[in-house]
């Protein structure tokens, strides 16, 4: 929305020529909603193809920039499979001990089940801890740079611990 | 929901000659802005604008909206250790409403971060409300006919 308050000043104010009565007579159409701005600048860019600059390959990573796109990601792969659960229990024959047993027959070694309970533990710790970070930030606290960067080693910390924790049950 | 903007004021070439831009009461049905530090004539700095938007129905939603989403949050975090210490048949429906929900508002902001064309937007939601819905009710059906979800979980960990 910034952008509309700065495209009267980009195309008049800056020449300095202008005097102010003019300024203000064009700067006035400020009101428009965030929503309309979006839709105007969207409608105008679509007819006019130009190219996209390059803005998630050249970004440098950063920690909090790794983990919300984790959390996001953690999110989507949990609710992946809550659904697929859900949707099983509806289409597929057979009680959920009918699938259990077939996996229990192959006899997996111990090593291999404790590393697939914390590959399940993971995405779900990890989003939880992180969750409870948003959750904070929210309350307004914890949002120093310091704070933040803490609270993220702190979060992959709990995170690996408790899965780690889970999938010794 | 209120906004804080900023406004650079420019300086003329020469003179004091400065331009500024002032702004005045817009939209009032939907935005009212005032001005908190009045500049001087010939003033170069920096001016705040304070947007809050007031009578618009759609910001109410969406805050409450916002709220709700958190509230969900705490409660699914919540249902997590209750579902491991006491496990029932009210853990189990519980989590499945929560989960359902949270993860249905969870993918409804990645399709509104992602999705731009308004159809396409609509398209989405749409699907995904199919999808919420179904698993909601696949949920509440193993629950039902089957061990529930705290058994299924134990027994997955047994194994």
């Amino acid at each position: 929305m910034a952008a509309l308050l700065w495209r009267p000043a980009g195309r008049y104010g800056l020449r300095g020529r202008l005097g102010p009565q003019l300024c203000i007579r064009h700067a006035v159409p400020l009101g428009t909603s965030a929503k309309e701005d979006k839709e105007r600048c969207r409608n105008k860019n679509a007819g006019l193809n130009r190219p996209i600059s390059p803005y998630i390959t050249i970004h440098s990573w950063s920690l909090p920039m790794a983990m919300s796109i984790s959390h996001r990601a953690t999110g989507i792969a949990l609710s992946a499979g809550v659904s697929l659960f859900g949707l099983s229990a509806l289409l597929l024959p057979g009680t959920f001990e009918s699938y259990l047993e077939p996996v229990k027959a192959l006899c997996l070694g111990p090593v291999l089940i404790h590393s697939a309970k914390f590959a399940l533990a993971f995405p779900l710790m990890f989003h939880t801890w992180n969750g409870i970070q948003h959750l904070m930030w929210d309350l307004g606290r914890g949002l120093t740079t310091q704070q933040v960067t803490r609270s993220a080693v702190a979060v992959l910390v709990l995170s690996v611990l408790s899965s780690a924790g889970l999938a010794a049950l | 929901m209120a906004c804080v903007w900023r406004l650079s004021a420019l300086c003329g070439a020469r003179g004091g000659r400065a331009l500024f831009l002032r702004t005045p009461v817009v939209r009032p049905a939907q935005l009212s802005a005032f001005l908190q530090d009045q500049p001087a004539p010939g003033w170069c700095g920096i001016q705040h604008i304070h947007l809050s938007p007031s009578h618009h129905s759609g910001s109410k939603a969406a805050s409450l909206h916002w709220t709700g989403e958190r509230v969900v949050s705490v409660l699914l975090l919540g249902l997590l250790p209750a579902a491991y210490l006491n496990p029932s048949s009210a853990v189990d429906y519980s989590l499945a409403a929560v989960l359902s929900l949270h993860s249905h508002w969870g993918l409804g902001q990645v399709v509104t971060d992602y999705v731009h064309n308004d159809t396409m937007q609509k398209t989405a939601k749409a699907g995904l409300l199919a999808l919420s819905a179904l698993t909601f009710a696949g949920l509440c059906y193993f629950n039902y006919h089957d061990v529930g979800i705290c058994k299924a979980v134990a027994m997955l960990w047994k194994l």
